[in-house]
């Protein structure tokens, strides 16, 4: 490809562009692929600020009798980890992945409503900084306040004013209530944009699984999001106006509480997860060489469990004292979700089957996601079992299930989108030996970290104990749980610097460095700011394959 | 690669010298600040809030103008030095799956016993399995209940505290419960059989008669004393590998006897299954 007579970078940016102007460019754009960086940035900066609380959480346990926090400064922890990591740097994946990547790979110029998709991203980053300001303004403006204490799905009745003093618990509120409009927002616009703005030829049937997926997260959004709302809308008037929803001492209900917390925390499970499994769909087969085995039933999986993820959200609440009919049905509905993801995991396993892989950073995070989201499939089996979970429920065996899940799936997903369109997005080329190295300490660290979770909490260690006592065979599995954590955070730091210092330094990308097969890579790397010049038309689901094989193309055989 | 040739794609050119595209605006940061404040006055202060509503009457107003009455718009210079490099043409050809190729799937059985033929193998060996269980009783306990009350076991975990005698006695209840029960796992039993049937490489009847009767009892085994604690402690193992085996050889004898039927296994999985890739439909001209 060396005879390409043809500039591969851009210029760098004029110097004359003042800061001020720099600064007008990022905060008045309405452009989606900026919106989208924007997105992914802050979601990575609030990844390590709750990297960094989990980190301080595991110094606390390292040992038993630990004295790094105080019991009251480890709530805050738990509750500010969980909170962030599900709501500023999950949702604003999403957001920002979505945001990014769905008008250019169905060829648009921009997203349908490109001023609400501005709305969104700022309200998202208010409703983080609303929620963080609660370290300065817990108490309101005139006492040393603090965070909220409540645990990430606060739990009625300790979220009442009797319980909870002061002002935290509305910060965790309006914070999330704040955030949530942003995601509602985007997931509007997603479902709008791939509806209308698609490319002529992009059938729905054409359409890139990734922005598929999307599609179906963004539905589930909407479907799931405004119960949460409701709830801490509820929350507030109990706390403001003594409405008494879920204040038990006045016949209120806390169960409520877990009922409505819970119609939406299943889904957003999903919500979650599904960015990974939209950037497995795309760098399994190009990394892979081969096309997407099985298509259609790919997109029947994920549109079936967004279907199931909305009815299994009991099995949050076995222990609460359900009725034996409710305890089956959960348990049923939760195992049935096994089955479409089982299918995906085929998939994915099929389309590498016999392909010619490259074993590039992002396949091989790929690789990661389908072991270990594989684990957290079958611990989650287990978990659904209601007997089962009336022992291990709350305990580090559920704590270690769902890092297998966000972890160990989610964030091993999202590091593989990063490496793969980071050429496209920046423009410049990651180091793939940085890559790897990252690759494999992030593995070693994750797996040392969560593993021993699962024997600890069968050993009957609670989630949320501050500190323990010696002596109940817990010592080693945190004590190792804690090394790995220190091995993580080596791995994100190479991440971070490799990211930083590649796009300064790094080498021009070229606009395909991979080989794809979707639209964008049919553009400059970065695309400039109307993605396209003309509108491509496309006749199959690999327009790009179609371009580069024309005597051989996919739309013959579609 | 072994041949390329430079191939701009004319799709991606245009005569225009500007792309339209929405202008840019910092009204909707400026009404997500002002909603946040709106909020935050709850836990701080009022003149917050305040501040807030009026900060956000004023984005509204601001963000209206860029649409009202007209929606603004930037034009976006195309500059022709950042165009996409031109898409290289490959002309490496690629090898396509050919469907029902001969040998690709072929170690799965191409033909299968029927469903039905299972479920009457398995009625067959059940009742010869039946048959030989209550001449156990007849001679060793004197009473063809005997062994139709253990049986009941599986289902009704309270026989495992009855006395032999109250085994050798006759029960309306226990004995349907074990009728039912022997019957829905004979047929049960009997259709995997006519499905794994085929699936053996060789020596289907030894399998089917002799080898899986013994497996069976060999899991049996250990595991009675949970499944079955009545039965665990009057079981005559002897016999019941005799009931076994005339399981499986009348059952086998039976499915064996049946008509086979072709399975679709001469065409691929995902044919079947009504997926797409390339090379599973037959080529057409474009539209
Ligand atoms: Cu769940």
């Amino acid at each position: 490809m060396a005879s390409i007579d043809y500039p591969l970078e851009r210029p760098a940016v004029s110097l004359e562009k003042g800061f001020a102007q720099h600064l007008y460019e990022w905060v008045a754009t309405v452009d989606h692929k900026k919106l989208g960086l924007m997105y992914v940035v802050s979601a990575l900066l609030f990844f390590v600020i709750a990297g960094l609380m989990a980190f301080v959480i595991r110094l606390q346990l390292m040992f038993p009798n630990g004295h790094v926090v105080g019991p009251d400064t480890f709530n805050r922890l738990f509750t500010m980890h969980g909170t962030t990591m599900v709501f500023l740097v999950g949702m604003p994946l999403v957001a920002g992945f979505a945001n990014y990547l769905v008008p250019l790979m169905i060829g648009a110029r921009d997203m349908a409503f490109p001023r609400l998709n501005a709305f969104g991203f700022w309200i998202f980053l208010f409703g983080g900084f609303l929620l963080y300001y609660s370290y300065i303004g817990g108490s309101g403006l005139y006492g040393a306040g603090s965070a909220p204490d409540v645990g990430w799905f606060a739990n009625a009745p300790l979220t009442e004013k009797a319980f909870s003093r002061g002002h935290s618990t509305d910060y965790w509120a309006l914070g999330i209530l704040v955030s949530g409009v942003g995601s509602i927002a985007s997931a509007i616009n997603v479902i709008a944009t791939a509806f209308s703005l698609r490319c002529p030829g992009m059938t729905l049937s054409r359409m890139p699984l990734f922005v598929w997926v999307m599609v179906v997260d963004s539905w589930l959004i909407l479907v799931a999001l405004p119960p949460l709302t409701a709830a801490q809308i509820m929350l507030m008037l109990d706390r403001y106006l003594g409405a008494n929803f879920f204040n038990t001492q006045q016949g209120g209900s806390a169960v409520l509480w877990q009922h409505f917390f819970w119609i939406f925390g299943h889904p957003e499970v999903y919500i979650l997860i599904f960015p990974a499994f939209a950037i497995l769909s795309e760098v399994i087969p190009v990394f892979s060489r081969k096309p997407l085995f099985g298509r259609a039933a790919m997109v029947g999986a994920v549109v079936a469990i967004g279907f199931i993820s909305l009815g299994v959200w009991a099995h949050h609440m076995f222990a609460v004292g359900m009725s034996s009919w409710s305890n089956t049905f959960f348990a049923g509905s939760s195992m049935l979700v096994g089955i479409p993801t089982g299918l995906k995991i085929f998939n994915w396993t099929a389309t590498m089957y016999g392909g010619k892989l490259r074993l590039q950073t992002p396949l091989l995070y790929c690789c990661a996601f389908l072991f270990q989201f594989l684990v957290a499939g079958l611990t989650g089996i287990m978990l659904a079992v209601a007997p089962f979970d009336w022992q291990l429920h709350d305990s580090y065996f559920l704590i270690a299930h769902f890092h297998y899940t966000l972890m160990g799936g989610l964030v091993m997903g999202i590091f593989a989108g990063i490496y793969y369109w980071f050429p496209k997005a920046i423009g410049k080329m990651y180091n793939e030996k940085l890559g790897k190295w990252q690759f494999w300490l992030m593995i070693i660290g994750f797996n040392l970290t969560f593993l021993p979770q699962h024997i600890a909490g069968m050993l009957g260690m609670p989630r949320r104990i501050y500190t323990y006592a010696p002596g109940r065979g817990w010592e080693l599995w945190n004590l190792l749980s804690s090394l790995g954590a220190m091995v993580q955070f080596v791995a994100v730091a190479c991440l971070v610097w490799n990211l930083v210092h590649s796009a300064l330094r790094g080498e021009p990308a070229g606009d395909d460095p991979w080989d794809g097969w979707t639209l964008e890579w049919a553009t400059t790397s970065p695309p400039p700011e109307y993605n396209f010049e003309k509108l491509p038309v496309v006749r199959s689901s690999r327009p790009l394959w179609d371009m580069k094989h024309p005597h051989d193309p996919d739309w013959k055989y579609e | 690669m072994s041949v390329e040739e430079h191939h701009g794609e004319p799709g991606e050119r245009t005569q225009e010298t500007h792309v339209q595209l929405p202008a840019p605006t910092f009204w909707p940061m400026i009404f997500a600040f002002g909603v946040t404040l709106l909020l935050a006055g709850l836990v701080t202060f009022w003149a917050v809030s305040l501040i807030g509503f009026i900060i956000v009457l004023r984005a509204v107003w601001g963000w209206w103008h860029t649409v009202i009455p007209h929606e603004e718009h930037e034009y976006v210079a195309i500059e022709p030095e950042h165009r996409p490099a031109p898409i290289l043409v490959e002309y490496r050809s690629v090898v396509r799956l050919t469907v029902g190729e001969e040998g690709h799937r072929a170690h799965l059985p191409v033909e299968v016993h029927p469903y039905t033929a299972g479920a009457v193998g398995g009625l067959v060996g059940g009742a010869a399995m039946a048959i030989l269980a209550c001449l156990y009783g007849l001679v060793r306990e004197h009473s063809i209940w005997y062994p139709i009350n253990l049986l009941a076991g599986v289902i009704l975990p309270g026989m495992g505290n009855a006395t032999a005698e109250q085994l050798r006695q006759f029960n309306a209840g226990v004995f349907g419960a074990a009728l039912i029960g022997h019957i829905c796992i004979s047929i049960l039993v009997g259709i995997v059989y006519a499905a794994i049937m085929p699936m053996f490489p060789k020596y289907a009847a030894l399998w089917a008669g002799i080898l899986v009767p013994l497996f069976w009892t060999g899991l049996t085994y250990p595991l009675i004393g949970i499944l079955n604690p009545a039965m665990g402690e009057h079981i005559s193992w002897p016999w019941f590998v005799v009931c076994q085996l005339a399981f499986g050889l009348c059952g086998g004898y039976v499915i064996a006897r049946s008509t086979n039927i072709r399975t679709f296994q001469s065409k691929a999985f995902v044919e079947r299954a009504g997926l797409e890739f390339p090379g599973s439909h037959p080529e057409k001209e474009p539209q």
